[in-house]
């Protein structure tokens, strides 16, 4: 019986970039500190602890941090130090497992049902990581332990901070049950309004609906709600996954059809996306724009360059050449989307040219 | 307007020069053919703006004078499903209606105003340098750099073949930035010291036509346009304009490393060999140590790998570089010797590949690759 379940771990560090920020520089410590731009446009990378006691939280425009948290300090990113950290992390997971799946710098998965210490608790391997962890970088972590990596994603989530959470295979179902729809990884705002509207409050809620009706109502992605309602989700720790790609995309709650509501919310996606490539530490040099219009008609546009899409004004500059010719086709936009693909770090084999 | 024409002989002249005619015309007329009638000879002209080509064919039994434009796509279409017999065109030069009589019917279509067809440019003779060579040798020098232009949007130059002239040989230079070809005829009497770049496609469109005729191509040029003239077709087309890089800079002169090698052996290894490789890089390595070449791929994605071990000549440093495959299998299909020479220099280096036997004395032809980096 105890052999049929897998055992996953999902380590997460606790404001990554930001302890790593008050770890190296004491007088940032036990105060609220953000990383990433003060500027006007500026936004939250990561904030500390002591700031989101205040309501700061990553993503909220570095504006709104301080008008929420006067005495905030602003702290400009070091990727290239957080990269570094990553990999000794990263270094610390294979010393039990070579099943390790980076998420970003900052978390991942690990299958541990088979692993080199031959411990049979995966409780006490994500104990030993985060002593591990703590020991070398000084950074704490929180670790999800269950069955699946949906489940493991979610208890990472559920002590956080330096937590740790396992959820046993008996009792994956009925915590499914009780979890609030908008918990569910996979599941963003407007999907769980959508839940909402139909009643589905949580994983209960959900698992009354038919499989039918959910890939109805969704599309494709209904078989996925439909299991992870059951606390099924089969895919496996992929150590070998390579980025290809990082990317953001927003559905909205009323379509958008004027130009400049298009470009505002547009460069909200940039904004995301390009605080999502600084955490992956991906980098690409073709940028995609999808277009979802009311019809469910989808269409993408997309640009290379001969570098890569790393800073807000080059994403916004170029997405913004994308849409004005979409936007002139006076359809409703339903949903937005960027990406950025195309990444000369992981084509590791690279042509060389004739130096003309 | 009445002419009797054959119409398996009418279809061959159409779709010699039909190859011109863009999908993108900017212009309706361009979708059609002009007919120029003169006496005893038929001159029928397609054109894309850039290039023009025309091609002419004698008829007998008709002195009439008259132009008209034939849309080009009825007109071929109807011709392909007849099988040989005269065919008698009827054009009224009022209503431009034109009516083909076969054996069995009637064919009615309606064409354009032949003064509506763009005007053929004129070489400007100030400017002009004129020169003759074979239409085997022109052919050949197409053949052998065409593939390695570029498409490259950014620098138009490099979509073109360089063709150079000194007094003592004609050269022809076509690179995509990955790969350089050279191809060097001695076997010419020119008096000039010039140069020109033609564009890929009427270059395609020479290459098709130089193998219907046999005698020698006239060619002039200026800055703007090139003319060439075959006993039955007239091409005319606008040249590539810009400087283009000097390619003789660029090419190594003093690769250490040398194999020879059976070039049908490491062309044959190499199309067995890549399907191992990454779909996307295609890159194959060549390792090199003693009188062995070890030619492998991997694709890490699918946990697929192959590698070949081929006998060769190899004069040179222990080795291991990276090619494209595809670039690699394309350059040794446009080679004919049976042995080829690599001259390698280290893995971020140009190498060089050369026929080792040459096919005809008076020509140099000199294939240029850049390797892949290998990271391992």
């Amino acid at each position: 019986m105890e052999q049929k379940f897998r055992k996953i771990i999902h380590v997460d560090m606790d404001a990554f970039y930001a302890s790593i920020e008050q770890r190296d520089n004491p007088e940032y410590r036990n105060k609220p500190i953000a990383v990433g731009g003060s500027r006007e446009r500026g936004v939250v990378a990561a904030a500390s602890y002591e700031a989101r006691k205040f309501g700061v939280y990553s993503a909220m425009p570095s504006v709104i941090a301080r008008k929420k948290c006067p005495e905030i300090i602003f702290v400009a990113p070091r990727f290239d130090v957080y990269r570094s950290v990553s990999k000794e992390i990263m270094g610390i997971f294979k010393l039990y497992t070579d099943l390790v799946e980076p998420l970003s710098l900052d978390e991942a998965f690990l299958d541990v049902t088979v692993n080199k210490k031959n411990y049979s608790s995966a409780t006490q391997i994500a104990k030993e990581i985060k002593v591990n962890i703590r020991e070398k970088t000084g950074l704490t972590a929180s670790a999800g332990v269950s069955i699946n990596k949906f489940l493991a994603k979610i208890a990472s989530d559920f002590k956080k901070p330096d937590g740790l959470f396992v959820i046993k295979p008996q009792e994956a179902e009925s915590f499914v049950d009780t979890l609030p729809i908008e918990k569910f990884f996979g599941v963003g705002k407007v999907t769980a309004q959508k839940m909402h509207s139909m009643n589905i409050h949580n994983g209960n809620d959900l698992k009354q609906w038919s499989l039918n009706d959910l890939v109805l109502k969704f599309g494709k992605v209904g078989q996925y709600y439909y299991d992870i309602a059951r606390a099924v989700d089969h895919r496996e720790v992929n150590p070998d996954r390579i980025r290809k790609s990082v990317g953001a995309e927003c559905t909205f709650e009323h379509d958008l059809q004027a130009i400049p509501e298009i470009i505002k919310e547009l460069l909200s996606i940039a904004e995301i996306l390009h605080r999502r490539i600084n955490k992956s530490g991906f980098r690409g040099r073709t940028l995609t724009l999808k277009v979802k219009f009311s019809d469910f008609k989808q269409i993408t546009r997309s640009r290379s360059i001969n570098q890569n899409f790393d800073t807000l004004s080059l994403i916004l500059e170029t997405a913004q050449e994308l849409v004005l010719p979409v936007s002139r086709d006076k359809k409703n936009i339903r949903l937005l989307g960027l990406s950025v693909s195309n990444s000369d770090e992981y084509s590791f084999e690279q042509q060389l040219k004739i130096d003309f | 307007m009445k002419f009797v024409v054959s119409s398996i002989d009418l279809l061959n002249h159409l779709q010699s020069v039909s190859r011109v005619i863009s999908s993108k015309n900017t212009l309706p007329i361009l979708d059609n053919f002009l007919f120029d009638l003169d006496g005893g000879n038929l001159e029928i002209t397609a054109s894309d703006l850039e290039s023009t080509l025309k091609t002419s064919m004698e008829l007998a039994n008709t002195s009439e004078k008259g132009s008209i434009a034939i849309p080009a796509r009825l007109l071929t279409d109807t011709l392909k499903e007849f099988p040989d017999q005269p065919l008698t065109f009827d054009i009224n030069p009022d209503t431009l209606g034109i009516v083909i009589s076969s054996e069995n019917g009637q064919f009615t279509i309606v064409g354009q105003n032949g003064s509506d067809f763009p005007q053929v440019p004129s070489i400007k003779e100030d400017q002009k340098t004129s020169f003759q060579v074979s239409t085997d040798l022109l052919a050949d020098g197409i053949n052998n750099t065409l593939f390695a232009t570029a498409d490259d949007e950014l620098r138009p130059v490099m979509n073109g073949i360089f063709i150079e002239l000194s007094p003592d040989d004609l050269t022809f230079v076509a690179s995509d930035a990955h790969k350089l070809v050279r191809y060097k005829r001695t076997d010419v009497n020119l008096d000039a010291n010039a140069s020109f770049i033609l564009p890929k496609k009427p270059a395609g469109l020479l290459k098709n036509i130089l193998s219907k005729e046999q005698s020698d191509v006239v060619i002039e040029f200026d800055d703007k346009n090139a003319f060439f003239k075959l006993p039955h077709y007239h091409l005319v087309c606008r040249l590539v304009e810009g400087n283009y890089p000097s390619y003789n800079a660029v090419i190594p002169t003093d690769n250490p490393n040398k194999l020879i090698i059976d070039r049908l052996n490491l062309y044959n290894s190499l199309k067995r060999v890549s399907v191992f490789s990454n779909q996307a890089s295609n890159l194959i390595k060549m390792q090199l140590n003693g009188n062995q070449l070890t030619v492998s791929a991997q694709d890490i994605d699918f946990s697929i790998s192959a590698y070949e071990r081929l006998n060769c000549q190899y004069d040179g440093d222990e080795l291991e570089i990276g090619f494209k495959s595809l670039f690699l299998i394309e350059i040794l299909s446009n080679l004919e010797s049976s042995d080829v020479v690599m001259e390698l220099s280290d893995p971020s280096r140009a190498g060089i590949l050369l026929p080792l036997e040459k096919e005809n004395e008076n020509e140099d032809i000199l294939m240029l690759l850049m390797p892949m980096m290998i990271h391992n």
